[in-house]
């Protein structure tokens, strides 16, 4: 093989990775011999290789099931709901660190707006619903899980259930360890008062640590003790691991149309939630108000959360409705 | 007299709408140019370029060309047939032509009507 051939077969490889890997093994090995004649015409064009990379985020978000491009319809269904489950966990993220921060400040003194009374009964209402969609939604997937484990038919379910038992893990010890030792959690005047016990807020508080404007202060996160600055960079990997842990085992789980439709009924409750959720968020930060002791104090990184939040449900929202396009689909079958 | 037999009609191609193909979005410029391109026998990607480009002057960018390859595909419009080498060709269904064939006529209605009009009020022939 020439040396020329070589170099052509080399950047067309790495123009190749902008797609992902199903897309890969079906189209691959002809795309690539087109991209080598195509550089061959034309050696040099950043308009091919933006139109690549275009590609291929669009083939991405199509195997995320994002898109109108028609894919096989339990497909369509797996892909969206597992997007969903990543966008909600994204939500999450940062409505998590906002209300852990209200809740903790509750504990101190109760809001004196009605607004951030609103939002701290919204966000509540939200996050205990999100708790009890969870259970629902993990009991016939891992019924499904249990079904193909007893036929021996694990393949392809371990290293998501590895990834998601491990991430969890880590994050549960993490975040009671790291929560026990805010004051709130017992033992003070304070602890009963609130909407939501301490060791809750507390345990939420250690599990979105990292979610915090102090990564814009090097200087005052020096200060920090080294274990807590350890624990804010590796939690995120840790949600990261169960989100996508999680998301795998809803693509391959191999769940039957029944189970599909029904997450997807949960899912649409679930996008429910993520309005309530976002509206209580929206009405404290558009208040503004400190509060007694600045302790409903919002910052830039509120502001930034909310952005992240409204672009997490626009996601949310745009897989739940590919999830009923493929779901109606099936229904027709 | 010789009677040139009509293609048999099947079910399937009555089914298919003008708008089979205003459903590809950004993509039915290019989804027409490659039916159209496939319409007298099966080309890999490459050919399909170059043929594409010497009939309508339009060079498709490779991402462009297998996004609406694979859509294509993905509605039964096309199918890749085997090949030896790393280029795989890709032919016309009938369900495909039915779709070219409604698309075009829809166009083409288009057209006569634009020429018509042009050449009533402004004598444009």
């Amino acid at each position: 093989m020439s040396e020329i051939r070589q170099d052509l077969e080399r950047r067309s490889s790495r123009l190749l990775r902008w797609y992902p890997k199903d897309w890969r093994s079906r189209y691959g090995d002809e795309f690539a011999e087109l991209l080598v004649a195509e550089m061959a015409d034309r050696p040099r064009s950043w308009r091919r290789s933006a139109d690549v990379a275009w590609s291929g985020l669009l083939a991405r978000l199509t195997s995320a099931g994002l898109t109108d491009h028609a894919i096989e319809p339990g497909d369509q269904v797996r892909a969206s709901l597992a997007s969903l489950w990543c966008a909600l966990g994204v939500f999450l993220i940062f409505g998590v660190a906002m209300w852990s921060q209200l809740t903790i400040g509750w504990r101190w003194s109760p809001p004196d707006t009605r607004s951030t009374y609103a939002a701290m009964l919204l966000m509540s209402g939200a996050m205990l619903l999100f708790c009890v969609l969870a259970l629902m939604a993990a009991i016939p997937i891992a019924g499904c899980i249990l079904a193909r484990v007893g036929r021996g038919e694990s393949r392809g379910l371990l290293r998501p259930l590895l990834l998601l038992l491990v991430g969890a893990v880590f994050l549960t010890i993490g975040s009671r360890h790291f929560g026990n030792g805010w004051p709130g959690t017992g033992g003070h005047p304070w602890a009963q008062q609130g909407l939501v016990p301490g060791g809750v807020a507390a345990f939420m508080w250690a599990s979105t640590l990292s979610v915090t404007s102090y990564w814009a202060h090097p200087h005052a996160l020096a200060a920090f003790p080294t274990a807590e600055l350890a624990w804010m960079a590796a939690s995120p990997v840790a949600i990261v691991c169960e989100m996508v842990g999680a998301a795998k085992i809803v693509r391959r789980a191999d769940l039957s149309r029944r189970v599909l439709r029904y997450e997807a009924s949960l899912a649409r409750v679930a996008a429910f939630g993520m309005v309530a959720f976002l509206v209580g968020s929206c009405s404290w930060v558009i208040d503004g108000h400190s509060g007694p002791n600045t302790l409903f104090h919002t910052g830039a990184i509120d502001v930034a959360g909310l952005v992240l939040m409204s672009v997490a449900l626009a996601v949310a929202e745009r897989a739940l409705r590919r999830a009923r396009h493929g779901g109606l689909a099936l229904m027709q079958r | 007299m010789t009677r040139v037999a009509k293609p048999e009609h099947t079910p399937e191609q009555e089914q298919v709408s003008p708008e089979a193909l205003a459903a590809f979005g950004r993509y039915a410029g290019p989804a027409t140019l490659i039916l159209s391109s496939l319409a007298d026998g099966a080309k890999h990607g490459y050919a399909l370029t170059k043929d594409i480009e010497a009939f309508a002057g339009v060079r498709l960018a490779p991402g462009t060309l297998y996004e609406a390859l694979s859509r294509l595909e993905g509605q039964g419009l096309i199918e890749a047939l085997e090949s030896n080498d790393r280029r795989r060709p890709y032919q016309l269904t009938a369900v495909g032509a039915a779709a070219l064939r409604a698309h075009l006529d829809a166009q083409r209605h288009v057209a006569d009507l634009g020429l018509r009009r042009l050449a009533r009020s402004w004598g444009v022939v």
